[in-house]
């Protein structure tokens, strides 16, 4: 190969950092903090902070269909329309076409994408729990897929180190299932979610907490600095942030890394696959194709981090071969797209709530409930392994209660202006097992229009997540009944797969041993000691809680060690 | 409202996600003719019936009605871009219905019994649905109902679509809720008498 010396001086950085979602911005605002030049590709287009965020303050009637989804929309995003009303026109610019990037699904899988700057961390749900020490000891214990070669001593400073940056709501509880984290003010609880989480205390022994959320209830000198201003509870997050105050890569970690003035960025840049050296060992850079021209070009770099979300991630590894790496790179254990885990979702109960008629509130909270797992938790045994959470709460019935209730005419139309009842719904969040035989891999024949292989999706949800799912509805309704609601009603929907969650991850685990993982406790491939991998792949085990706040600690501290690693020499 | 314009609203509120071959390939379905948008059309007189039966659910009084806030173009938007076409044959259906009973011929009591009579029926028809709402994630529900070969009665769909079309038109906002598009805080308060809904 003839290498232009001069261009591949031009494209050599320090660190190159593929994703600019939730883990790829902490990883170039942690890199470029250091010192580190950094250059961060990102495959889909580019949105602004703000000034793209077009939906973000229109009325509701200037949205010509009211957010319903039109079907020739539901046919450009046939999987994203999977989960329901989420990519409609409010939202629609943090979704991915499912139609112009196509995956096969041998078993289906809910695969939901967001390519453009920021991915998923613009339409997260920005509920953000810590870890607890068990569930860094869960596979240990019970044998489930390996053990985590970290603890949660190892990542309690990262938790704070980006709780402190991202900024979460939420109340300490002095709880050990669920760790008090670094929190602004905690947001209120509407009255007769009080009366529940009294009651559910009192009568199950439950402790029922406000989410911990990313939302700014009081902006800290390091937010304003970003232009991070305070939540103003119009409950929009999903149309982007005007005001910066929920966080995302575009409000975070990419002003902060851009403020170092060591950022570069690439938009529209789908890297196909890893450029390894068989001389030094190492990989030296990416190979990345325009999506608009195609045109190929290489970047190069001391360090590379892969933040292109689970799948991605995993997909380009596989794709990376060389001699060394004939199975794709650091997958010598065959390990890479194994072990997909997710949350699973849409089970609960909801009831009717009598009473608090004089009960009201001012401004829309974007936040729920949260009922930390109870199952398999300190003297609780089930017949499934691990456990789940409940996000949920109690709202005021709007207009739309009069659809399915009786009536018409001038009374109807009067009173649909006015408060309705209360309902109060609950909904789990299931942990699901390492199972290697849910698998993603590479298409052998078929390609992509980018001339990359295409992924195939081969998993399913196992016995335990199906016998706890179980277990999710009637304990929720069993909660609803304690505090002396009415018409307690469960839900078990049949209908969600893999993915649903939007948590997908494990597709290049974590582990003690190279046989039988990808990275080591520092997120390095195994073999390929240059190559981090922090975003939701890493995981070797699912908790039950929401992933993001976990993967940038794990992202922030593998950061941390690298950079310490390249002053000593060692990368 | 055109279909054409409406493939280009939408695909300029998803910004660069479709790509110029999709957006031909959108062109290529405005003109097949067997696609549903052509399948759906409508009458002088089927528009005049759907926005007498959206002003009997949502009538002017001393604020706006359905049919002066937009319903009833709304509606007929609504079933041709959001709807399958089951549902677009159970509407039509519906209207047929009501053509033949002369609905526009009959006087306002005699309207409000015909359609109290389809709303017990639609009631009935509705129980084969088994609707439910469900939590689906983090802050959200969801009406989950069984998903029929058969499209979902003429008058359940007038009336979602009659009372989304007015709360959230402009007109029937600003008439009927206290409109607050910046709380800038969250407070818990107590209803004073007569107090109307905050819409954000």
């Amino acid at each position: 190969m003839n290498l232009n010396l001069k261009a591949v001086k031009a494209n050599t950085y320090d660190a190159i950092v593929v994703g600019s979602g939730m883990t790829g911005g902490m990883a170039a605002k942690e890199l470029t903090e250091r010192g580190l030049q950094v250059l961060m590709v990102e495959r889909g287009k580019e949105i602004k902070h703000i000034e793209d965020y077009d939906t973000a303050l229109k009325a509701p009637w200037e949205f010509e269909h009211r957010a319903k989804v039109p079907v020739f929309s539901a046919e450009e995003l046939w999987s994203n329309s999977r989960f329901g009303s989420l990519a409609n026109e409010e939202t629609g610019k943090f979704f991915t076409n499912d139609k112009d990037n196509p995956f096969i699904e041998k078993r289906p899988f809910d695969w939901i994408r967001a390519y453009h700057t920021g991915g998923k961390s613009m339409h997260w749900g920005r509920q953000s729990y810590r870890w607890n020490k068990h569930d860094f000891e869960a596979n240990a214990k019970d044998g489930m897929g390996v053990d985590w070669p970290i603890r949660y001593e190892d990542l309690e400073p990262w938790y704070t180190h980006v709780e402190k940056f991202v900024g979460i709501s939420g109340q300490k509880e002095g709880l050990e299932v669920l760790p008090d984290g670094h929190f602004l003010p905690a947001m209120p609880m509407h009255a007769p979610e009080t009366h529940f989480k009294n009651a559910v205390k009192q009568k199950l022994g439950r402790p029922v907490t406000i989410g911990r959320i990313a939302n700014l209830t009081q902006p800290q000198p390091w937010h304003l600095d970003l232009g991070r201003a305070s939540c103003q509870y119009r409950s929009k997050c999903n149309r982007g942030c005007p005001y910066g105050a929920y966080y995302s890569s575009l409000s975070g970690s990419i002003p902060a890394a851009r403020k170092t003035e060591k950022l570069s960025m690439l938009h529209d840049s789908i890297v196909s696959e890893l450029i390894y050296d068989e001389k030094s060992q190492k990989a030296t850079g990416v190979r990345v194709v325009n999506q608009h021209t195609l045109e190929v070009t290489e970047y190069f770099a001391k360090i590379i981090f892969l933040n292109a979300g689970s799948m991605n991630t995993a997909a380009l590894l596989l794709n990376s071969k060389s001699n060394r790496f004939q199975n794709g790179l650091g997958n010598e254990s065959d390990q890479v797209g194994r072990n997909i885990m997710d949350h699973h979702l849409g089970v609960g109960a909801s009831a009717k709530v009598e009473g608090f008629k004089e009960d009201y509130f001012f401004g829309q909270r974007p936040n729920a409930l949260y009922i930390p797992r109870f199952r398999n938790w300190g003297k609780d045994k089930q017949l499934f392994l691990r456990g789940y959470g409940y996000q949920g709460g109690a709202s005021r019935a709007g207009w739309s209660r009069g659809v399915g209730s009786d009536g018409f005419g001038a009374s109807f139309k009067e009173d649909l202006t006015k408060p309705g009842e209360w309902t109060i719904g609950f909904g789990g969040f299931g942990e699901v097992l390492p199972n290697p035989e849910n698998r993603m891999f590479l298409d052998p024949v078929k390609k992509d229009r980018y001339g990359i292989p295409m992924m195939v999706f081969d998993a399913a949800f196992g016995e335990n997540e199906l016998a706890m799912r179980k277990d999710m509805m009637n304990s929720a309704a069993e909660m609803l009944e304690s505090a002396g609601f009415k018409n307690v009603s469960g839900n078990n929907r049949q209908d969600t797969h893999l993915g649903l969650g939007i948590h997908d991850m494990g597709t290049a685990r974590m582990g003690r041993d190279p046989k039988t993982s990808v990275l080591n406790k520092y997120n390095q491939i195994h073999d390929c000691k240059n190559v981090f991998v922090t975003d939701g792949a890493a995981m070797t085990s699912s908790s039950c809680v929401n992933p993001s706040i976990t993967y940038m600690a794990l992202t922030a501290r593998a950061a941390d060690f690298a950079v310490k690693e390249l002053k000593k020499k060692n990368l | 409202m055109n279909r054409k314009d409406a493939l280009k609203n939408i695909a300029m509120l998803v910004g660069a996600t479709f790509s110029a071959p999709t957006l031909m390939a959108m062109d290529r379905w405005q003109s097949n003719p067997s696609f549903s948008a052509n399948y759906f059309i409508l009458s002088k007189e089927d528009s005049e019936i759907i926005a007498e039966v959206s002003e009997m659910i949502i009538p002017e009084t001393t604020t706006a009605g359905a049919k002066s806030a937009g319903v009833p173009a709304f509606i007929t938007m609504m079933i041709q871009d959001c709807y399958h076409e089951p549902e677009q044959t159970s509407f039509k259906k519906g209207v047929e219905a009501i053509k033949e009973a002369n609905f526009l011929k009959m006087n306002q009591g005699e309207r409000t019994r015909f359609l109290k009579a389809l709303e017990k029926q639609t009631k009935e028809d509705m129980k084969a649905y088994h609707v439910k709402q469900t939590k689906m994630g983090d802050n959200e529900d969801r009406e989950q109902m069984k998903n029929l070969a058969v499209g979902l009665p003429f008058w359940r769909l007038a009336k979602e679509l009659t009372l989304l079309g007015y709360y959230t038109s402009e007109k029937g906002i600003l008439a009927s809720f206290d409109y607050v598009p910046i709380p800038g805080k969250f407070e818990l308060t107590k209803l004073t008498p007569n107090q109307k809904s905050f819409a954000y």
